[in-house]
């Protein structure tokens, strides 16, 4: 319920003209993650970091393109990232949405420790995580930083016992975005 | 009323009490100077009962004498407002600041998911059935770790409210709690929170939940905002409301004793008791300051105490088993004689002044009302009989029976039958009552109530019907309805079956030694009856015996009794028994003799009780009459512990503490051990004595009151430190804590290091002897063959071929040229006389052998001219060879090999490498060879081998023989 209120929200905020002061819209972001296995260290970066976050009602919403990730060791890696893992053709879009735990006013320039509760979503499945990140606001300009793990079990992304030794079950990700208020 | 300061500086903590009207006796502790500002909010005690302490500054642990500080590693605030202990015994801190800390090897540890702690403060901890870590936020709702991450449950997933007061695990394994809002239950099934909330609509009296308790039942106690406190069951899943009116205010914490009392902590209004007997509400006494304050937290600790935080008087306790009623102000009358609870459990007291009655008021002070005021009665004794009449023994007056309702009296007097005016002790069963007095005893038959017209019979029994004198202290009528009579002098009597026994001889016999001795009982005071029906007396200075029906057991001060002016004895529904004197109070259990010491400690100070003021009420409280006041005892249901709970709190080797629960083996200097180890005794600390024993040095136990011994020097050996301690002075059956552990020799005097220099000894000169052995083998091998080979070559030059063609050439050259043949003939003197001055030696440097070579071929080239040659194609040298080596192999060259003009001999000397000479010659072997042994070669060979462990290598081609010797550096 909860999630269709935000998505909705989303709707809303993007495609009215009306957009209030309290929303921030991410101008630059990127997601990178890192695969720390035994074997192998794969890394990749997307900046196709696309989201809002209302400092009012304390919700956000944060999506990404799967397919928008570069940077892995080989183009067959990439392929099997896809179409292996992530099964991006059906699930194309990973996102996070949800609420800031913290009540407190971001009004002011200063840097914020903020968590967020929400759903995060995978493969397309969604698991219910806390993220902590930190948050910067200076001169107009909120900077945003986040780390958190990923559980590949938790969203039913099943790796072959034998690519164990190449691929963590834990993946690492850094999150960093740019937000302003649009005006 | 006032705050007594007491003169007992502690080594931080000190202590202070509260002197108060009919309450438990509290005592101060305070945290002392450098902590003077700390705000205490609460406490908490551990699975080994150590107790923590939460406060504004941080935490602290306390084991009734010091307080030691537990602070944060970092900068941030040190507000504690949450301790919890989990299954696996890991402390764990919530701060103010939102932090959740873990205490690790005696250090907090910053808990650090990935997801972040809470920002709002940490209200408290639980574990779930499934082992999920919760905690309570005020702000932020709950937390819950599971497997991988840290999740939230607040108002968005229908909590009722982010404000979260208490939390408690309840015997479901689920998770409540309080809010602002009314109670959540909360579990985790399948990922998948469940949340089940309980409000005014389900019976919540009202929806701020402040405070849950769970009973040994686990149902709960429920304290809230408005409304006081309610009762969940949990077998009817139902709120029952055991008070009906409240007005107290808010209600911030609940402590029970079982099946006895609810202790009700307000915010601002003190402390109130719940009884679970009667129902009734009771203000913990007015006249304690704790009355107007702001309860912070309560706790029942196991040896019985109520621990209670207050903003006003922060960390105090008291013993709950003991409460203290003074005469108060205004009552005329001291030195309680007679003490009496009736079937109502009103208490009757008897004194010198006359007869009163033990009365509260609404708020729970005690004041008493005089009865009979009219009679001047000088009571010491008190009975109720069947009929609810009260029975009143005075001094040289006789009997009053009265009814408190009817307000009928009657008196009975010598006149009437007694045997005597002045009547000590009186007991009964059914409608038969005895009477002690100074003249014998009077037993009574009741035919219906005294004071309504019934009838009455006497009977009177004296020293001549058997009993020990006529001077009775006490009647005692056992569960077997035998009478026991306390006589003066003369032991003790039984009246059974009608007919009197006296007792007065008691048999000593010592537990450790053999035989018995007699002592003999005289004046007998007290009697009392113990579960297993044996009968227990005091006398008046002999101590106390246990008669089991055939034998007496004497319990004196060596049993660790303290007092021998002993005054009552009295059971208690446990079956142990108090003993009264004026010391104080010890709790006897008859079966293990353990004995508990309770006195000022526990408000118990000046007694000064009277004999056999002791009675037992309906609730099974034992009322003790004394000098200035009533000892009210209750015994708790709670199974308590009897001693105190021995620690080894740390073991130091040169000062420096190890961590002795894995260290137990030391090296032989590490010798110098100091243990450091205290008995938790809150009801008394300064009261615990030890005895400690390092077996292995000590030869017994050593008794102290130190909570510190060094021992310094230990030889190497296996070692045990036992130390246990006591309350009291009687070791019986202290639990003894031991820590074994060994210093090891020095590594010279272990035996496998004994073992293994003996064995590399005899390793190595056995390895020594091979060699010599060998060596000397080899030696006279080595003669052998140079003996063999000088005696080969000096047969070959003896050889008459050789002399009769070195002569025939000699011969020809005579006469062509006299000059060569002189030279000749000297080539060959010299050529001998060489070869016996090497023939000794075992190696001659290669130089002196191409000399003599050059002598051998001088004289094979006169006599085979042209037809052979010897190639010497090479530089000296710095090489040995056994002596003679290229002689005989070129005497072997000439000796079967034909030398002609067409077949010329060539003979080839020359280096290959380093480490080989090569002595070669192409191959024409004589069609009829001459007789050889091979002795020159095969002597050869093998001096080659002894001299450089290499072989001589022997190549025969079609056309070549070859010899490779190696030649020795």
């Amino acid at each position: 319920m909860i999630r269709l209120l935000i998505i909705s929200f989303i709707v809303f905020i993007t495609t009215s003209f009306d957009i209030e002061e309290s929303v921030w819209i991410i101008q630059t972001g990127q997601i990178h993650f890192r695969s720390e296995a035994p074997l192998e260290v794969i890394e990749a970066t997307s900046k196709e970091l696309k989201g809002v976050i209302d400092t009012k009602n304390r919700t956000f919403a944060f999506t990404i393109d799967v397919k928008s990730f570069n940077g892995f060791n080989n183009l067959l890696q990439q392929t099997h990232f896809y179409e292996n893992y992530m099964e991006s053709v059906e699930h194309q879009q990973a996102s996070f949405t949800g609420k800031i735990i913290e009540k407190t006013v971001l009004s002011k320039d200063g840097v914020y420790t903020l968590r967020a509760k929400g759903k995060l979503k995978i493969h397309g499945v969604e698991q219910e995580r806390i993220i902590k990140s930190q948050v910067a606001i200076k001169d107009g300009t909120l900077q945003l930083r986040a780390f958190f793990t990923i559980f590949l079990v938790e969203h039913d992304i099943s790796i072959p016992k034998i690519v164990h030794q190449k691929i963590a079950e834990e993946i690492q990700v850094r999150v960093e975005a740019a937000l302003e208020k649009n005006r | 009323m006032s705050i007594r300061p007491i003169i007992l500086s502690l080594i931080i903590g000190c202590l202070a009490l509260l002197s108060n009207a009919q309450s438990p006796f509290f005592k101060m502790h305070q945290i002392g100077e450098t902590y003077r500002n700390a705000k205490i909010e609460l406490i908490f005690e551990a699975q080994n009962s150590l107790l923590w302490i939460g406060t504004s500054e941080g935490l602290f642990s306390y084991d009734g004498l010091e307080f030691v500080p537990f602070l944060k590693s970092d900068s941030t605030s040190n507000h504690v407002r949450s301790v919890f202990q989990n299954e696996k015994g890991v402390l764990w801190v919530g701060y103010h600041d939102g932090t959740v800390w873990y205490l690790e090897k005696q250090q907090l540890n910053k808990w650090e998911p990935e997801e972040g702690t809470p920002s709002v403060p940490i209200m408290g901890f639980a574990e779930d059935h499934n082992g999920n870590f919760w905690l309570a936020s005020y702000g932020e709702g709950i937390y819950y770790k599971s497997e991988n991450h840290l999740y939230n449950i607040n108002t968005d997933d229908g909590l009722l409210g982010d404000d979260i007061y208490v939390m408690k695990t309840d015997k479901l394994g689920r998770i409540w709690v309080g809010t602002d809002g009314g109670i959540s239950i909360c579990e985790i099934r399948n990922k998948e929170k469940i949340i089940n909330n309980l409000t005014r609509d389900d019976g919540l009296p009202d929806e701020i939940v402040r405070e849950i308790l769970e009973d040994d039942d686990g149902d709960f106690w429920i304290g809230t905002y408005d409304k006081g406190v309610c009762f969940y069951d949990f077998e009817k899943e139902k709120f029952e409301y055991p008070l009906s009116n409240w007005d107290n205010g808010i209600v911030s914490k609940l402590e029970i004793f079982k099946d006895r009392e609810l202790w009700i902590g307000t915010e601002g209004n003190g402390v109130w008791l719940l009884s679970l007997l009667d129902g009734t509400l009771q203000k913990l006494s007015n006249q304690n300051q704790l009355s107007g304050s702001k309860i912070h937290d309560l706790h029942k600790d196991i040896e019985g105490n109520i621990w209670v935080i207050s903003n006003l008087h922060g960390i105090c306790h008291a013993n709950r088993q003991f409460e203290f009623i003074p005469i108060t102000t205004g009552a005329d009358f001291e030195n309680i004689q007679s003490i009496l609870a009736d079937r109502e459990n009103k208490v009757w007291v008897g004194t010198e002044k006359g007869l009163f009655t033990h009365e509260l008021d609404e708020l729970g002070n005690s004041f008493f009302t005089q009865h009979l005021k009219n009679q001047s009665l000088n009571v010491i004794s008190l009975y109720e009989d069947n009929f609810e009449n009260i029975w009143i023994g005075t001094f040289g007056d006789g009997v009053y029976i009265f009814n408190k309702r009817t307000l009928k009296i009657r008196r009975l007097t010598e006149k009437d039958g007694l045997s005597n005016g002045s009547i000590l002790s009186m007991n009964g069963v059914n409608d038969k009552i005895w009477l002690a007095t100074l003249g014998g005893v009077t037993e009574l038959q009741l035919n219906g109530d005294p004071l309504e017209n019934g009838s009455l019979s006497t009977r009177n029994l004296n020293q001549e019907d058997g009993l020990g004198t006529n001077f009775i202290y006490k009647v005692f009528v056992d569960s077997k309805a035998r009478v026991w009579f306390a006589t003066d002098g003369k032991g003790i009597s039984v009246l059974e079956n009608g007919s009197i026994k006296n007792f007065q001889k008691a048999a000593h016999y010592h537990e450790d030694e053999p035989g018995s001795e007699e002592v003999l009982l005289k004046a007998v005071y007290s009697i009392t009856e113990d579960q297993q029906g044996h009968i227990w007396l005091s006398t008046a200075k002999e101590g106390i015996f246990e008669f089991d029906g055939k034998e007496f057991k004497h319990l004196t001060v060596k049993e660790g009794i303290r007092d021998l002016a002993i005054t009552s004895l009295i059971t208690d529904k446990k079956g142990n028994i108090l003993i009264v004197h004026p010391t104080g109070l010890d709790i006897l259990k008859p079966e293990t003799r353990h004995l508990i010491y309770y006195d000022k400690a526990v408000g118990i100070e000046d007694i000064d009780p009277n004999l056999n003021a002791v009675c037992k009420d309906r609730n099974d409280n034992i009322w003790i009459g004394c000098k200035n006041g009533i000892i009210k005892y209750l015994p708790l249901n709670e199974s308590l512990e009897i001693h105190p709970r021995t620690r080894l709190s740390n073991v130091s080797i040169f000062l420096e503490p190890i961590d002795f629960h894995s260290d137990t083996t030391f090296l032989y200097d590490q010798n110098n051990l100091v243990f450091d180890y205290l008995g938790l005794w809150y009801t008394d600390p300064s009261t615990v004595k030890y005895r400690y024993q390092l077996v292995g040095y000590d030869r017994d136990w050593i008794f102290s009151k130190d909570r510190k011994v060094t021992y310094s020097n230990l030889d190497p050996g296996t070692y045990s430190f036992n130390v246990a301690s006591t309350e009291n002075d009687a070791w019986l059956d202290e639990p003894i804590i031991s820590y074994s552990f060994e210093v090891l020799p020095p590594l010279w005097q272990r035996w496998w290091f004994i073992l293994l220099v003996l064995l590399s000894a005899g390793g190595i000169f056995y390895w020594y002897q091979k060699a010599r052995d060998k060596r000397i083998q080899r030696v006279n091998l080595l003669e052998k063959e140079k003996a063999e080979s000088n005696l080969a070559a000096l047969k070959a030059q003896i050889n008459p071929h050789f002399l009769f063609n070195s002569f025939n050439t000699l011969v020809t050259v005579i006469d062509e040229d006299p000059k060569t043949a002189v030279q000749y003939v000297e080539k060959m003197s010299d050529f001998y006389r060489t070869m016996l001055e090497y023939r000794d030696k075992d190696v001659i440097p290669l130089a002196e052998e191409l000399a003599l070579v050059k002598n051998y071929t001088y004289l094979l080239e006169r006599r085979f001219g042209e037809n052979f040659k010897v190639n010497l194609n090479m530089s000296v040298e710095q090489i040995y060879l056994a002596p003679l080596t290229l002689q005989i192999l070129l005497e072997n060259a000439v000796k079967h090999n034909i030398i002609s003009k067409t077949k010329p001999l060539t003979v080839n000397i020359y280096m290959n490498g380093d480490d080989y000479l090569v002595i070669e010659n192409n191959l024409q072997l004589k069609i009829r060879p001459e007789k050889s042994t091979q002795f020159g070669l095969q002597s050869l060979i093998k001096r080659y081998e002894l001299l450089t462990g290499k072989k001589m290598k022997i190549e025969e081609t079609e056309d070549t023989f070859r010899v490779e010797i190696p030649v020795v550096k």
